[in-house]
């Protein structure tokens, strides 16, 4: 009853030593982090350093860059790790002058450190050297101060002139001479954008020349929300609404890893069986809804599969409110376990799972004849919206963008944790790289989720009643030793979910740092689009399954 | 069979009659007459399917109920909405090109209601519902109905909203390249009929195909030559830019197409116009291919009512069950395999025709 | 819930507060008037027994636009859906383009640089429209009320007819919320419109420090976002 590794034989371990040796005369520090080694190098020496990691080591993997403001100093951490093996990890710190904060970007190694230095210089205030477009991505460009800088005064007042956001319609917009292209706004109210998504669009007749996505028009100010509760209970709350799309429970999964690796908490075999089958049914009520919500995009208004798609999730939410009590905002999960166990009756919640269960396939199958099986459908998404594989790695792409892409990467099966290891399913790898590979991992992901609460069920059915033990022996107040430096990843319903927290202390995180997955996903949207058809780049859109919510967070 | 041919007399000249007028003022009395009727039927057809059909239909696709509060099943929704919806505020765009923008929401019903005049619908009571019966009836429908496309990108381009202007520009892409084979595949029903007279192609249609077991099949088209029959039933989707080719409007990619900026009493006309040529639509698929307002017992008028209405229902059920094609691909599916084939189509029932007549 | 129910969540007329009726018979808040109103000066008996034909029109049918922002839109979508079907009471039918729209259900947290927008989005809806504030981000900031960024409440930007508390609210209770709008559309009530300007507006009681100087420097009146006035909305 255990899932296969993979093969991690092509991949070579390196000792931190021989990092270090690699990295060689630019190494002029080291600044270990709980999960991995971290050295500490110049700033004006970041591409080179994270090129022979990339090159030398295999570092393929961009999965965050952190910043933070110390007393004395700014930061940069770009956390490194390798697709084909996420537990080998290091980390590169880049200290920047307190008065004059610059470091040169990582834009040239990795394509996703684009928008990651954009967000620092924007809610931190680090400039990065040679970045191609350094300006704010989450506050609207007026913005003053950085907000999570640490002379920042959230009471000044902030001032957003009219001429940011006057019509465009106002005056006459035909162009002037003999241009070619059309320039068009879709979002951030449209009904393509599944949110308030921006993508600023240049159009040559129907086809996209050039397509911007512009985000932060859900940028609800989550990291300093989380910086300002305490780690034992009132975080928890929060990554319920990160990835609002019923994908709690997953969510809420990575802050309890990380806090629980920090303060080295041990969760019960038992909490671990319930929290893996509570995340796996959430991320099958997240995939019907990517599921649901794709179908709009290619169909039209509110039609049967967006409609079949709610009735399947109404069925998973029920079973998760039975377990949790909520509907979307579950916060169940609390450190070194969950809240409450099953509800009693257990039989009658284990026979309600089992039957949703049983009547799965059968949902499946009119998803397969509707949907992958459609002439129609099959036209739209083959070979549109492709994105190769390396163009996805180094974009940090993960979750069912990545698997979709051939990359056989999720953090389930790679970085352990839960009761993952233990249980039998498989990983979906899809490598068509287009629209349509990425709507067939999705389904058959969820058919694996299913697989793995059955399972879930099984082993706690047969629970030993006096070996339930919910959660561990938990101190009241943790307060984490000072400069205490993690991150940690799980795989959410979009890929990988990593939190970075630095402790000062205290019992509240003095840098709390998300790596959303869909923050990654969005930027690889251009790369899809340019060249295709406006209802393909929609299409893509919807096959990237975003969360506005998690991409502004 | 004969009481389709009894009904010569047309709906104008019989109200004529009927109130003593005669010579032409009589004529034009009646047809005015006539087309009040007409039109007041047809319209009052799309006022029962937009609001309420097209809810309830959608409804039961999908597993709800839709309106079912106010009135018997929710019937009153038709003049709530209605009423509603004329009195909105109506927002022109301050840079709108006007009169195009105020003439598009006349010109899309106004055109499917002209294309009724030709189409006979059959007896009801003493009445024979059909207005005009001129040789080249159903070129003339095909005329009226392609009118549309001018209305749609009228419509698109006055609005100078740029979603409406893709919207305009796709409608005429779509018709154009739909049209063609539209009006290919009927006049291979012309060859079987030998006339353009709406009167004839349905008295045509009267003969027995086959006798099976006692009941008569009437020689229908859509019997004779099925093949034409799916080939026109494509491109009349097309034509009033259903799914799978809803792309004029297509509301997840281009908000609601040419009909983004309207609103009030604007909106409500390029509503009814659009339900208006979906029945157009299902009447000229009637007319040629399902044998008209023929059918057993009930007076013929029900018969073509309940005709139109299957086909308002099958355009329901592909808007719900049906994805999307992209523009390049419908124009592809358009020019490559629809014309292609409505010319096979075209030469093949000639062949035949030819050697068997 | 039966299908049969006819008339679901009715309160007792007699209990219904008269103070935004009373503010709409004189003229306070003229969305409910007529041009005949105007005309007439008076109501007539004619007027008021159409103006109750029409209050009921508009509490019975309502098009939604399809607004999405945040948590609250995918409970508003399952309201949409299959099992709550809001389209029972005549309000399901989600239309894409703001210029089609009656009500703007605005499902979640609304941050400084989506205002402005959000503020479009609501001045495209033709008369007579509606707001529904679903949530607890849009009664005050919900549970990121002490961002840095968020906004503190719909009404802030535009004015809300119905809040809806939760967070997010269920199903249930964004019915109860559409079902209780709409019957105080058909008493011929609205809320009051109280619209703060969401940004500053000739920098109000702000202390002129020297930041404000020097933005008040930078902008000047004309040129500030979010100053509503209903007289002159388009």
């Amino acid at each position: 009853m255990s899932i296969e590794l993979p093969e991690t034989a092509g991949v070579t371990e390196q000792s931190p030593e021989e990092l270090e040796a690699l990295l060689d005369e630019l190494v002029i520090g080291r600044d270990d982090h709980l999960n991995a080694p971290g050295y500490v190098i110049k700033p004006d020496t970041v591409v080179e350093s994270l090129r022979r990691l990339r090159d030398d080591a295999g570092f393929d993997h961009l999965s965050c860059v952190t910043a933070q403001e110390y007393d004395d100093r700014y930061e940069s951490i770009y956390h490194l790790k390798k697709f084909d093996d996420p537990t080998q990890e290091v980390s590169i710190v880049v200290p920047a002058d307190k008065e004059n904060p610059v470091s040169q970007s990582a834009n040239a190694v990795f394509r996703t450190a684009d928008w990651h230095e954009r967000e620092a210089y924007d809610l931190v205030g680090i400039e990065y050297d040679e970045h191609p477009n350094l300006k704010r991505i989450l506050l609207p460009d007026t913005w003053q101060g950085h907000p999570l800088g640490q002379s920042y005064d959230q009471d000044q007042p902030q001032v957003v002139p009219l001429r940011e956001h006057k019509n465009p319609l106002l005056e006459d917009q035909r162009a002037a001479s003999e241009s070619e292209t059309m320039y068009l706004n879709i979002g951030p109210h449209h009904p393509a954008t599944h949110g308030v998504l921006h993508v600023k669009a240049v159009l040559d007749g129907e086809q996209v020349v050039d397509l911007e996505p512009d985000i932060g028009y859900l940028h609800r100010c989550e990291e300093q929300m989380c910086q300002n509760s305490t780690y034992r209970y009132q975080i928890m709350p929060y990554p319920d609404r990160w990835d609002y799309i019923s994908a709690g429970l997953l969510n809420e999964w990575a802050y309890a890893r990380v806090a629980e690796d920090m303060a080295d908490i041990e969760v019960p075999e038992y909490a671990q069986v319930i929290r893996t089958m509570g995340a796996e049914l959430c991320r099958m009520a997240a995939h019907f809804l990517a599921l649901g919500t794709f179908a709009l995009d290619i169909y039209g208004d509110f039609t049967a599969i967006f409609m079949y798609s709610i009735r399947d999730r109404e069925r998973v939410q029920n079973i998760l409110e039975d377990l949790t009590g909520q509907r979307l905002m579950f916060n169940y999960f609390r450190l070194g376990g969950v809240v409450w166990d099953l509800p009693e009756p257990r039989e009658e919640f284990i026979e309600n799972a089992r039957d949703y269960l049983e009547e799965l396939p059968t949902a499946l199958e009119e998803y397969h004849d509707m949907m992958t099986a459609n002439e129609i459908l099959q036209l739209r998404t083959v070979d549109t919206g492709v994105l190769p594989p390396e163009v996805a790695k180094s974009y940090g792409a993960t979750g069912p963008v990545a698997r979709g892409s051939g990359i056989d990467y999720d953090l389930r099966r790679d970085d352990p944790y839960g009761y993952y290891d233990k249980l039998d399913w498989d990983v979906v790898v899809e490598d068509g790289c287009d629209n349509y590979s990425r709507l067939l991992v999705r389904m058959r992901e969820v058919e694996q989720s299913a697989k793995i609460v059955e399972q879930c069920l099984d082993l706690l059915e047969d629970w030993p009643e006096d070996e339930r033990t919910i959660q561990a022996n938990v101190p009241r107040t943790i307060k984490p030793k000072d400069d205490t430096e993690i991150y940690r990843a799980v795989e959410g319903a979009k890929g990988e979910l990593g939190i970075y927290i630095r402790a000062d202390g205290t019992e509240k995180p003095a840098r709390f740092k998300i790596r959303s997955p869909c923050f990654s996903n969005l930027q690889t949207l251009p790369e899809m689009s340019n060249g295709e058809y406006v209802p393909d780049a929609i299409a893509s859109l919807g096959s990237l399954d975003i969360v506005l919510g998690e991409v502004d967070r | 069979m004969a009481g389709l041919l009894q009904g010569e007399v047309l709906l104008p000249e019989q109200l004529a009659d009927l109130m003593g007028l005669e010579g032409p003022l009589g004529v034009a009395v009646g047809a005015l007459l006539g087309a009040f009727i007409v039109g007041n039927i047809m319209l009052a057809m799309t006022g029962v399917a937009g609001p309420w059909a097209k809810r309830k239909i959608t409804a039961a696709f999908t597993d709800r109920f839709a309106v079912n509060r106010i009135g018997p099943f929710g019937l009153f929704i038709i003049v709530a909405d209605s009423v509603r919806l004329l009195g909105k505020e109506l927002i022109i765009p301050s840079n709108a090109d006007r009169p195009s923008y105020d003439l598009a929401p006349i010109v899309l019903p106004a055109s499917a209601l002209l294309g009724f005049a030709v189409i006979p619908m059959g007896d009801l009571g003493p009445l024979n519902i059909h207005l005009a019966d001129p040789e080249a009836g159903l070129a003339l429908v095909f005329a009226f109905a392609s009118i549309a496309s001018i209305a749609l990108v009228m419509g698109g381009y006055a609005s100078n909203n740029k979603y409406s202007l893709m919207g305009g520009l796709r409608a005429v892409a779509q018709n154009i390249a739909y049209e063609i084979p539209l009006i290919v595949t009927a006049m291979s029903v012309v060859i079987f009929a030998g006339s353009l007279q709406m009167s004839t192609i349905v008295a045509e249609q009267g003969a027995t195909l086959v006798s099976l077991g006692g009941i008569d099949i009437p020689a229908w088209y859509a019997f004779v030559n099925p093949f034409a029959f799916v080939l026109f039933l494509v491109a009349n989707m097309a034509e009033i830019g259903r799914n799978p080719f809803d792309i004029p409007e297509a509301p997840t990619e281009i908000v609601a197409g040419y009909q983004t900026e309207y609103s009030s009493v604007y909106f409500v006309l390029f509503y009814l116009g659009e339900f208006l040529h979906i029945f157009l639509g299902g009447a000229i698929m009637a007319t040629i291919f399902l044998g008209g307002p023929a059918g057993p017992v009930l007076p013929g008028f029900v018969w073509f009512v309940i005709k139109i209405w299957a086909f308002f229902l099958f355009t329901q059920w592909a808007r719900s069950a049906l994805p999307r094609v992209r523009i390049d691909q419908l124009i592809e599916i358009g020019w490559k395999g629809m014309l292609v084939l409505s010319f096979a189509n075209l030469v093949l029932t000639a062949i035949i025709v030819g050697v068997i007549a | 819930m039966s299908s049969d129910n006819q008339q679901p969540f009715v309160t007792d007329r007699s209990r219904v507060t008269t103070d935004t009726q009373d503010a709409r018979l004189t003229g306070q808040d003229d969305r409910f008037n007529s041009r005949l109103r105007e005309a007439f000066g008076s109501s007539p008996f004619i007027l008021t027994k159409f103006d109750k034909f029409m209050n009921w029109v508009r509490g019975s049918s309502m098009f939604m636009l399809q607004f999405g922002i945040a948590c609250c839109s995918i409970e508003m979508m399952h309201t949409y859906a299959v099992k709550h079907d809001l389209d029972r009471f005549g309000a399901g039918v989600p239309r894409a383009s703001p210029r089609q729209a009656d009500v703007i259900i605005i499902p979640g947290t609304i941050v400084s640089k989506f205002a402005p927008r959000m503020k479009r989005v609501y001045d495209q809806m033709p008369e007579p429209k509606f707001v529904i504030g679903m949530g607890s981000c849009t009664i005050s900031g919900g549970p990121f009320q002490e961002g840095y960024n968020v906004v503190k409440g719909a009404e802030e930007v535009i004015p809300v007819d119905i809040h809806i508390p939760g967070c997010p609210p269920r199903p249930e209770a964004l019915v109860y919320g559409v079902a209780k709008l709409q019957e105080r559309i058909a008493n011929g009530e609205s809320a009051p419109v109280v619209v703060k300007p969401y940004e500053l507006e000739q920098f109000g009681d702000l202390e002129r420090d020297e930041i404000v100087d020097q933005l008040a420097a930078e902008i000047d009146t004309d040129d500030l976002v979010m100053r509503y006035n209903w007289a002159d909305s388009p």
